[in-house]
């Protein structure tokens, strides 16, 4: 069975390719948002078994963000995403909820499969 | 109240003519037994009340005290015309007899500042007025001189009725209304001296002490008189008392008058011999409040350049309102604003002490006046400082922003097409191509926006081919049409460029983004060594440059090379946005 992602990034460019990128390696993508508020409604109803997050989000932060997806029903993986450094994020990611993080021009579905084993 | 000087001398004259002319009718009068007491009450209060209200009058034409004195003293002139013996003299002298204590409480209660400052005050004057006056007339109706013991007094013109019984009693009911006013003046009078400041109390002790102990001995007699005959020995004596407090007010006033010009003066001899030696700004504040006996004294320094007063630490101050509390003497050099001194308006019974001690201490003024301009223009640059470097961290977050969403996402876009292409690559070749055209475009974005950030830090075509090639470059991206207007020929130093060119970059993304134009004009012109920049649209104006982040940035920015930005824009009639930047 293929894991259904929820892509959550506000640069459509981005999402079009992701979603591309991962569907090309079985996922299969079941919705995109823009920002966190439409993100969490997303997971709640999608129920995705992955949910790619950016960190850096209009409304607020994707750290939050993770925080209010990860206490929901259903335990969908979130993984972090950004065109940021690791470095800049390490402390933030230990105090969330995220499975991991992938860089933005990083991601395939082999780096993601990674995290999810 | 204002009157030539030419008037005084008449008024004058007439107080000295009833004055003296009273001397032999007093001198003849048979129903008087001590003809020389009254003859030297006549002349010596009489006297001292004209001269001096004629003095005051004369030095502070505006203020009403001075013709309060005078009145005081016609209105003295009529009780003494009550002891002579023409009817008509006599009868009009009785029945205003007291009216010269509604005047003594009037002239106590506004001073010094010729008004009735409370409503009080004016109630009290009022019936003062009305019980000396009208209040008297039934009284006079039925008094007989002789049913009253005064056998060779002459005749009560206006008796209809002798009935001693009625006319004690209205006279008795006046008493009381007299005593209740006495108290209560004598009341205000303590509560506004323990409210006086310091200098106004200088002013005020002489009088209200007087005026007080006048109140006090008036309101014994009006008691005593409730009991006892009015021609006995023990009123007699009480009111002689209240005449001489009565006659001391006038000397009271002028020795308080001159005891605060004496001190003033011995005050301003010290602030001179301190201006004489070396000394230490700031301690001017405090010389001039002893000088002025005024400790609650405030300087106040002019900036012409910003046109506002400071204080001495360089902070802008606002002078008090006319009619304030507080009083405002300005001071000039050669013509030129240099100060105010805030001060307590008491000190205005001798303004020209204050100009005086002003005109004394104008070097060390406008010492002090340097003094703050400097520390007023160490705070201005301490607050542009502050301001640029603001700025300066706004942008490198605006730039770090624009990487971050533009170039930055573009290329990771790129990343993940260029991975998609190579896996397809070996086995799907069209979705391939389509996959590198697409990187392609992504790529030309990138550079695109990569080129607009640059020219954002710096534009390369400013310092290559100088500032009328850079404007026309804008005027060219710019997404509406741009009429370019003059353009400076020769080069100006490039921080001024610089700062031009941002100011029509700034003020053209605005009109592109918010102002909904369909036309902007750019020109720019040096003129009197300064570079004049001036970009104007048809749109729909309005613009609030507090709440625009890029056209405070655009203000800051050229303030730290001392260029000015004024912004016109009235809603639906366009914008002007100019900048003046010295060269």
């Amino acid at each position: 069975m293929r894991e259904t992602v929820l892509i959550v990034d506000d640069h459509g460019g981005f999402r079009a390719c992701a979603r591309e990128l991962l569907e090309a390696d079985g996922f299969k993508v079941v919705g995109e948002a823009a920002d966190a508020a439409s993100a969490i409604a997303a997971a709640r109803e999608l129920r995705p078994d992955v949910v790619l997050l950016d960190v850096q989000l209009p409304d607020f932060d994707g750290i939050q963000a993770s925080r209010e997806i990860g206490a929901l029903d259903g335990g969908a993986v979130i993984v972090l995403i950004s065109s940021r450094d690791l470095s800049d994020l390490a402390r933030a990611l230990a105090e969330c909820p995220a499975r991991g993080f992938i860089s933005k021009s990083e991601l395939s579905g082999a780096t993601l499969r990674e995290l999810l084993v | 109240m204002t009157l030539s000087r030419a008037r005084l001398w008449v008024l004058g004259g007439a107080a000295a003519a009833i004055g003296l002319g009273l001397v032999p009718l007093i001198a003849t009068a048979d129903s008087v037994s001590d003809h020389a007491l009254w003859i030297e009450l006549d002349l010596v209060i009489g006297t001292g009340f004209a001269a001096v209200g004629l003095f005051a009058w004369y030095r502070r034409p505006d203020n009403r005290i001075g013709a309060l004195m005078v009145a005081t003293a016609f209105a003295w002139y009529l009780l003494v015309a009550s002891n002579t013996d023409p009817s008509l003299l006599f009868t009009v002298g009785n029945l205003l007899n007291n009216l010269f204590v509604a005047t003594a409480i009037h002239l106590l209660l506004a001073f010094p500042s010729g008004r009735l400052e409370t409503a009080v005050d004016r109630v009290l004057v009022g019936v003062a007025y009305t019980a000396t006056t009208i209040g008297w007339f039934p009284a006079m109706l039925f008094m007989d001189p002789v049913a009253f013991g005064c056998t060779n007094c002459p005749d009560n013109l206006l008796l209809i009725d002798s009935n001693v019984g009625f006319a004690n009693t209205w006279l008795d009911v006046l008493g009381v209304v007299g005593i209740a006013v006495m108290l209560s003046v004598l009341a205000r009078l303590v509560q506004r001296w323990r409210g006086a400041s310091t200098p106004l109390r200088r002013t005020v002790t002489p009088v209200f002490l007087a005026g007080g102990t006048l109140m006090i001995a008036l309101a014994v007699l009006l008691a005593v008189g409730l009991f006892e005959p009015w021609e006995d020995a023990v009123t007699k004596n009480i009111f002689y008392g209240c005449l001489v407090a009565f006659g001391l007010v006038p000397y009271f006033f002028l020795f308080g008058l001159l005891k605060g010009r004496w001190i003033r003066g011995r005050g301003l001899g010290a602030l001179i011999s301190w201006l004489g030696q070396a000394h230490h700004a700031g301690e001017l504040r405090e010389e001039l409040a002893r000088a002025l006996g005024d400790p609650s004294l405030e300087l106040a320094y002019w900036l012409p350049d910003s046109g506002q007063y400071v204080d001495a630490e360089g902070r802008p101050v606002e002078l008090p309102h006319p009619g304030s509390s507080r009083a405002v003497t300005e001071v000039e050099r050669d013509g030129r604003r240099v100060a105010a001194i805030v001060h307590d308006p008491a000190l205005l019974d001798d303004p020209e002490l204050v100009r005086a001690a002003a005109a004394a201490a104008v070097l060390a003024l406008e010492n002090g006046r340097l003094d703050a301009e400097l520390r007023a223009k160490v705070e201005e640059l301490r607050a542009s400082r502050s301001r640029l470097v603001e700025v300066g961290l706004s942008q490198r977050r605006r730039l770090e922003r624009d990487l971050h969403d533009g170039a930055q996402q573009r290329l990771v876009s790129l990343a993940l097409t260029l991975r998609l292409a190579r896996e397809r690559v070996g086995g799907n070749a069209g979705e391939a191509e389509r996959l590198l055209d697409r990187s392609r475009e992504e790529l030309d974005q990138a550079l695109e926006e990569l080129r607009e950030l640059a020219r954002g830090i710096h534009p390369a075509v400013l310092s290559d081919r100088g500032l009328a090639a850079a404007v026309e470059a804008l005027a060219n991206r710019a997404p509406l049409s741009v009429e370019l207007g003059e353009m400076p020929s020769e080069r100006v130093p490039e921080r001024v460029e610089l700062a031009a060119y941002f100011v029509v970059s700034e003020a053209l993304t605005n009109v592109a983004k918010y102002a909904s134009a369909s036309q902007a004009s750019v020109a720019v012109s040096k003129a009197n060594g300064r570079l004049m920049v001036q970009v104007s649209d048809d749109g729909v104006g309005g613009v609030d440059v507090e709440r625009g982040t890029g056209l405070r940035g655009l203000a800051a920015r050229l303030e730290a090379i001392e260029g000015r930005l004024h912004i016109k824009s009235e809603a639906g009639r366009g914008t002007t946005v100019c900048a003046s930047i010295p060269c």
